[in-house]
């Protein structure tokens, strides 16, 4: 009876206990939100140096309305795999597009080398506007397929795979069109940019070579 | 004279509520001042950064001071440090089911991390959106995840439905924001040490996994 007793004091004990820690914890908790902002922060500023501050503002937003790109640029969203053709703030074109398909694919003899199939991020510009493209085959469409890399160029060649336009970005990207069409909207690619022919003719005729664009 | 007492009386008033309110407009002033400064230090560069704007309940993706994408967060609450405003840079985002890449090896096993052949489609109904694809897609994102920030502070990001997970787990959500985080806290402060964390709860459980997917580690951002 004693010990169950003591036993019951003990657990209560422990239990005030826990309970005074939380209590403090709190109380910190409580003190350190109390502590902002900081006293004095974004007030302190003198009457006459207000138009300073003024002008200031102004520029800096005249600077930052100056970063934004001129003209026609493209935006593309991997994720949602969308493609906005836009002038200043307003979107002049939505097309529904395939962006990369995010697998890795790793060689097993030979080099063992291993790529991995994402549309690049970043901020890029069209570098080059081709019709009637012919793809150039890299390694990796070979060795996906399970077949030997062949030794000529002409064994690369292969036509009427990328639709009618192509628009280049660099390091090999390209914005292109597609046989499966059923697969826009989907991530199904190598890394390049797969657009349906109508919206493909669109882009090409209306976003100039230099224009910039952003995939995010 | 009561004429006079009214006049006088309208100018008092009218006197208590414009001083605070110029000094709301200079604190606002400088307030803007500081962010334009600060986001103008992201956006000269071509590199994508991020807003977080605790006042407007919203989180934005930018590029040269362009808004890309904003997503509106439903909820908010924080626990510890609240030094949370200024230039922060994403150190780790951390899932408790982060998303793994299918890898192939042609001629050898197919894997998943492993999956299978390339992406090909499998047709399972007629909407291709239904089709399941070999390949890394916004809804294999985490509808749960955290970011930790080079400056300290931790952002969990969830969704309505990702919070629910049962009694089981909102007993468990609760235990840990209500016990576990404040005695940390309290366990941390004296040296220095104590934690710094917001929870930003999302309605639309895309809105969290595009976040997961759209901020890549080392995006720098502003947290107004």
């Amino acid at each position: 009876m004693f010990v169950k007793r003591i036993l019951i004091a003990a657990v209560a004990l422990a239990y005030l206990g826990f309970l005074a820690v939380l209590g403090a914890a709190y109380l910190v908790g409580l003190k350190q939100a109390s502590a902002w902002p900081p006293a004095g922060a974004g007030r302190a500023i003198a009457d006459k140096d207000l138009p300073k501050v003024e002008k200031n503002v102004q520029q800096l937003e005249k600077r930052m309305s100056g970063l934004l790109p001129k003209g026609l640029y493209i935006v593309i969203d991997t994720a949602e795999n969308r493609l906005y053709v836009k002038n200043g703030k307003d979107v002049v074109r939505t097309a529904v597009v395939s962006c990369g398909s995010g697998v890795v694919l790793e060689e097993s003899g030979g080099k063992q080398r291993k790529w991995v199939f994402d549309t690049p991020r970043g901020e890029f510009s069209i570098k080059s506007k081709i019709n009637n493209p012919y793809w150039v085959k890299p390694d990796w469409a070979f060795i996906e397929e399970g077949e030997s890399i062949p030794k000529g160029l002409e064994d690369r060649i292969e036509a009427g795979t990328l639709g009618d336009y192509a628009l280049g970005f660099g390091q090999g990207f390209f914005i292109h069109g597609t046989l499966y069409t059923r697969l826009l909207g989907r991530n199904v690619t190598h890394g390049c940019v797969r657009v349906g022919d109508e919206d493909l003719k669109a882009i090409f005729k209306a976003v100039p070579i230099g224009a910039k664009i952003y995939i995010y | 004279m009561k004429t006079t007492a009214k006049i006088a009386v309208i100018i008092l008033t009218g006197l208590v509520w414009a001083v605070p309110a110029a000094s709301q407009d200079k604190g606002g002033l400088v307030k803007k001042q500081n962010s334009l400064n600060s986001e103008y230090s992201l956006a000269k560069d071509s590199n994508f950064y991020f807003v977080l704007d605790f006042l407007g309940r919203k989180l934005e993706l930018r590029v040269r001071g362009m808004v890309l994408r904003s997503w509106s967060f439903q909820s908010m609450r924080f626990w510890g440090r609240p030094e949370l405003s200024g230039n922060v840079e994403l150190v780790r985002k951390t899932a408790l089911r982060a998303p793994e890449r299918i890898v192939i090896k042609p001629g050898g096993n197919a894997e998943k991390v492993e999956g299978a052949p390339a992406p090909v489609a499998k047709p399972t109904g007629t909407d291709p959106a239904e089709f399941n694809l070999e390949a890394l897609e916004l809804k294999d994102m985490p509808k749960k995840f955290s970011f930790d920030f080079d400056n300290g502070l931790r952002i969990l990001v969830k969704t309505k439905k990702a919070a629910s997970g049962g009694p089981v787990g909102s007993m468990r959500e609760a235990w840990g924001w209500y016990v576990d985080l404040p005695l940390r806290n309290l366990f941390g402060a004296p040296a220095g040490t104590g934690l710094s964390e917001l929870e930003l709860t999302f309605d639309n459980e895309k809105d969290a996994q595009s976040i997961y997917w759209h901020f890549f580690d080392g995006i720098k951002g502003i947290i107004l």
